[in-house]
This record gives C-alpha cells, structure tokens and sequence, in this order.
C-alpha cells in the first residue's frame, strides 16, 4: 500500500469516528450501541448464569454485569477487558456509521451492513466465546486459546477498524486518487 | 452538511479520547470490585461413604453441616476459578450462618478442575488435605480451603503450584504439610482418577462451568440446580422452593 493510500484510510478512518460526535443525537446513538454491545458480550461470557438471574428477575441486571465484569477482569485481564470496551465502542461508531449511510444512501448502503458483518462476528465470538463454548460443552477451550482469546478480539477489532477505514464518512462520496487505481 | 476536515479530526481524536477513558474506567472498576477478604470461622465438617439418593458418591468429599440435614447443597468448584472465589467471599458466609448452621443444609464440596493443570494439583491436594485431617479434626479443613480461596491468583501465574499449595498448607493450623505432601506423591494417581471420575458425572448432570450447585431435598427428592456465583437471595429463594416442592 502507498504512503498516500495509506494516508487516505486514516484519513476516511478518522472521518467515520468524528461522525457520530457531529451531533448530540448521533453520539447517544453511539453510546446507547456501544452500551448494549458491552452488556451482551459480558452477559455471554457465562450465559447460563446471565439467563438464570435475569429469567428470575431483570432487577438482577447491574448484579450480573458487575458479577460479570469483574469476573472477566480476573479471568482474562485488564487487557482483556480493555479490548472488549474498544470493542463495544468501535462497534458503536461501525454500527452508527452504517446507519448513516443506509438512511444516505438506500439500498447501496445495505450492502454495507453485510460488510460490516465478519468483523463483529469474529471479534463478538472471541469475546463471548467462553460461554457459548461452555453452553457447547467445551469449557476452558478459551483458556486454551492464545492470549484467552484476546489475540481473536484484536483481530475482530482490526477488522472492525479495517471496515470503517474503508467506509469512511458515510455522507461523503471520495473518487479514487490515481494514485489508488495505479 | 460537511464540516471542515480540523473538525472532524479534533473530534476523532476526542472519540480516541473518550474510547480510551472509558476502556480505562471500566478495567479500573473491575479491579475493585473483587477486593474484601471472606472471614471463615469454625463450622462442623464430616465425612461419609454412602451414596446419596441424587447419586453422587460422598466418599472422599469434604461435606459441611449436620449429617442428618434435610437438604444437601453439591457444590462444584475449581480453585482457580474467580467465579467461586467470588461465591466463597460473598454469599457462602450468609449461607453458612443461616442455614448450615441452624441444620438446614449440609454443603458437599466437589472437585471440578477444568481450567488448567494446576486446577488439578490444587483439587488433588484438597482430597489430600481431607484425607488427612477428616477422622480427628474434619473442621481444619475449612481454613485451608478458604486459604487457597483467598490466595488465588491470576490462572497460569505459578500460585496453584505444588510448592505454593504446600507453603499455604504450612501456613494452616492442624494440617500436616508433610503427610500432605507424602500423599500427593503416593496417591496422586489414584486420587486424579477419581476427580476424574467426578467430572465425568458432572458432565452428565449438565454442568460445564463452575461454580455450580444442586440443592436437593432428601426426603421430597426435589432438585434444582443453580449456576454461577449468584446473590444469597437467589440461594434463599431456591432453598424454599425445593423445601416447598
């Protein structure tokens, strides 16, 4: 990739994150996204837990994430738990993103969300992957993992990031330098 | 309508900003949660060779409480396991007090090491722990499970080594580290292939984590399972309703 293919993917990069900040609304879109992608992936790390306390009561909600978040903390550690928060957020930004450019653009833009789709999937199993391995019969097969699995969440986080670097702004239209087509 | 390019930027950075404060505030938090030290006091442990009417096999486990107990609690665990260190400090004291204590549950501690090989060594020197002190002082054992609880490290970090497990043991009134350490070497095998056979059974009862636990009424036949380190309510409100099925 050259110097200035590179400079246009952070330059689209920074774009698709400076767009949700544009407006009030757009940033509690955002965070109410990034909100309940954090609280799905830490309820999933043990989802016969998460649905035992909340089939009982929904009340047990802050009980279970901060059951679950500490629990996560000790498990895979601070980075562990680090790379779920950036994911949540990078989640946030992508998903936001792709809704401006589905109400932007219509049926192109949907194809979009199919875009967006291998990322959240792969960095959203590595995250959640503990319990639904566990609900599968296979508990401790994260442990096993590289890095508990952290090393598959920087992957789904770099595809995520990947995915907004190419988008970029999702109201802008960018015509390829010649430089991009050489 | 676009905004100029510095603005954009500027806000990308504050979003980096924002993205890392809260990635920070959050491992921060978590951090603290966990703090506090449970308090352990002595609460009358006995030994069994029978076999329950839910079928678990009470040779060789350490079992709090009365004998004659109208409910038995079977708790699953692994001494690397967060999770069950969280239960110990948090809602085993409470279940203690209020219901082994006054006769209404006896809890059976079983081994359920899946998280590593020293999860292994750690619950092999339990049964060498119980081995030793279950005929003439039952009791010692509980200060040397809640020291293990409580000196749990990060998984992996050496803390559930053989060595560090003896030092703990050394450090626990009426354990004999030595005799400890002499049946880790001349039973070892024999006791691994009988946790082994225990977590066989659990499969078949569905469990696939820790901690978990069946609450079951002897006289009813009642049962219900819990999962995960669950508030004491969640106990209290299970124990009435299989008291009541």
């Amino acid at each position: 990739m050259s110097g200035s293919a590179l400079g246009a993917h952070v330059s689209r990069l920074l774009a698709a994150f400076g767009y949700p900040l544009a407006t009030t609304r757009r940033a509690l879109v955002t965070a109410a996204f990034a909100v309940a992608t954090y609280c799905l992936l830490v309820l999933s790390t043990f989802p016969a837990y998460s649905m035992q306390m909340l089939g009982a009561d929904l009340g047990y909600v802050d009980d279970a994430l901060l059951a679950l978040t500490a629990n996560t903390y000790r498990t895979v550690g601070g980075a562990g738990l680090g790379l779920i928060v950036v994911y949540a957020v990078t989640t946030g930004v992508a998903l936001t993103t792709t809704l401006g450019r589905v109400r932007g653009a219509g049926a192109t833009g949907v194809r979009d969300l199919w875009s967006v789709l291998p990322g959240l999937l792969a960095s959203g199993c590595a995250s959640c992957g503990a319990g639904v391995l566990g609900l599968l019969g296979f508990a401790g097969a994260l442990a096993a993992m590289p890095f508990e699995g952290n090393l598959l969440r920087l992957g789904g986080i770099a595809l995520l990031v990947g995915y907004l670097s190419r988008v970029g702004h999702p109201r802008r239209c960018e015509l390829a330098s010649t430089t991009d087509e050489a | 309508m676009d905004r100029p390019d510095s603005l954009v930027t500027r806000r990308a950075v504050l979003g980096g900003i924002g993205t890392t404060l809260a990635s920070g505030g959050v491992v921060y938090g978590a951090s603290r949660l966990d703090s506090g030290a449970a308090e352990s006091t002595a609460v009358q442990f006995h030994a069994s060779s029978q076999s329950t009417g839910f079928g678990i096999d009470l040779t060789g486990h350490p079992i709090m409480g009365t004998p004659d107990a109208p409910l038995d609690l079977y708790y699953w665990s692994d001494y690397q396991c967060p999770f069950c260190r969280r239960f110990e400090r948090e809602t085993l004291p409470e279940l203690v007090e209020n219901h082994v204590r006054t006769g209404t549950v006896r809890i059976v501690f079983i081994e359920y090491p899946y998280l590593s090989e020293a999860s292994m060594t750690a619950a092999v020197m339990d049964r060498c722990v119980w081995r030793q002190v279950r005929d003439e002082e039952p009791s010692r054992y509980w200060p040397w499970h809640s020291a293990v609880f409580e000196a749990q490290g990060e998984k992996g970090s050496g803390w559930a080594s053989r060595s560090n497990l003896l030092g703990i043991t050394r450090r626990v009134d009426g354990v004999d580290a030595a005799a400890v350490d002499t049946c880790m070497r001349q039973r070892g095998r024999e006791i691994e292939s009988s946790i082994r056979a225990d977590v066989e059974q659990a499969a078949a009862f569905d469990i696939r984590g820790s901690p978990v636990f069946i609450l079951f009424d002897t006289a009813s036949e009642a049962a219900g399972k819990l999962v995960g380190a669950q508030p004491y309510d969640r106990f209290e409100t299970a124990i009435s309703r299989i008291q009541n099925a």
